[in-house]
């Protein structure tokens, strides 16, 4: 592997697999904007191998693993050549649906990868919000600057590193900056947040969570509330959650949500513990 | 051949495509549904869409759709 000096040689690594591909298959769709930001911070690596490209980006004390090939045989008879596979901690998300899936999770299963989590997608129409408003409300407002390192640390503290794409600092104080953090915290400490991305027509749930000690107490569903009827003019509301979390997904679907049949499933190499 | 604005609603159905000049700004086409499309369009057009070129103003619209499907040899 090698460090990615450019956007535009990750682009050509990519398409020098998928010209004339006859079953192109990746794990790797980046937004050019968040491509940028990876190569600047030197947290991208690529590597090329025949007739599949391979991409590492540094998150915490792991590595997201990315491919892209001309087929799943392809993938099948490079993979296992990757030096890195024995050498660094790594976790790849396969994002489609079921069927669709099968031969790229096995051509990784051949290569070590073992499940780790499967998540799915949720969508909710635009819709207004259906449950009564509560009374005597927590009061609601943006995360702001100086609440940076309570936010990751909530988000540290209740999801896992290695399924649900935690943002780095850098990335939540971006979030604050545009007002997408919706916070309660009585008495000036973080109890519970919402994180989202709205754009346009659609707007995403990226993380909701209460605090340990302030749980019982309704500031999700607050949260919720607020944060579905601040957005009337959305069509579409998504958000990912595992899928064997049950409680989640009741509250989930309790707010109208539904399950879309998109699945990730994150998938682990053996120097990820379980 | 089938109309780029059919593609689009098989890709998200809730939305109208014709009544949107940007997508992405509208929220109508995430970046997952973006390599959808790609992928719709090199099979449906047998070409293949070079990486550099999958970039969101190539996506804003029906017409910036079409001048790429142009621009990779496809006769509209």
């Amino acid at each position: 592997m090698i460090p990615a000096q450019a956007i535009g040689g990750v682009f050509d690594a990519i398409q020098q697999v998928k010209a004339g591909a006859p079953a192109y298959c990746t794990n790797f769709f980046p937004v050019q904007r968040k491509l940028q930001e990876w190569v600047e911070h030197g947290e991208l690596q690529v590597e090329t191998r025949g007739e599949a490209a391979f991409f590492l980006r540094q998150d915490r004390d792991f590595w997201h693993f990315y491919f892209c090939a001309r087929d799943p045989a392809a993938l099948r008879r490079e993979i296992i050549a990757l030096a890195d596979l024995k050498t660094r901690r790594l976790a790849a998300d396969l994002v489609g649906n079921e069927e669709a899936l099968r031969e790229v999770l096995g051509a990784l299963a051949s290569a070590g990868f073992r499940p780790y989590a499967r998540l799915q997608r949720m969508v909710r129409a635009g819709a207004p919000i259906a449950t009564q408003p509560l009374i005597g409300d927590a009061e609601v407002v943006f995360a702001d600057k100086a609440d940076a390192a309570a936010v990751l640390g909530l988000l540290e503290a209740s999801f896992d590193r290695f399924a649900d794409q935690l943002p780095l600092a850098r990335e939540i104080e971006a979030a604050i900056a545009a007002r997408q953090i919706l916070a309660v915290e009585p008495a000036g400490k973080l109890a519970a947040l919402l994180f989202f991305e709205t754009q346009g027509f659609t707007s995403a749930v990226r993380y909701w969570a209460v605090a340990e000690e302030y749980r019982a107490r309704r500031l999700g569903a607050v949260l919720m509330r607020r944060y579905l009827e601040s957005h009337s003019a959305v069509r579409r509301f998504t958000l990912w959650v595992v899928a064997d979390n049950q409680n989640a997904v009741e509250k989930y679907r309790h707010y109208g949500y539904e399950p879309d049949g998109l699945v990730d499933h994150v998938l682990v190499n053996d120097l990820i513990s379980a | 051949m089938k109309p780029i604005a059919e593609i689009l609603k098989e890709i998200r159905p809730e939305f109208d495509f014709t009544a949107s000049n940007d997508f992405m700004a509208d929220g109508m086409l995430d970046s997952f549904d973006m390599v959808t499309l790609v992928s719709t369009l090199d099979k449906t057009f047998g070409i293949s869409i070079p990486g550099t070129d999958i970039v969101p103003e190539n996506f804003q619209n029906i017409g910036a759709i079409e001048a790429l499907l142009r621009k990779c040899g496809v006769q509209l």
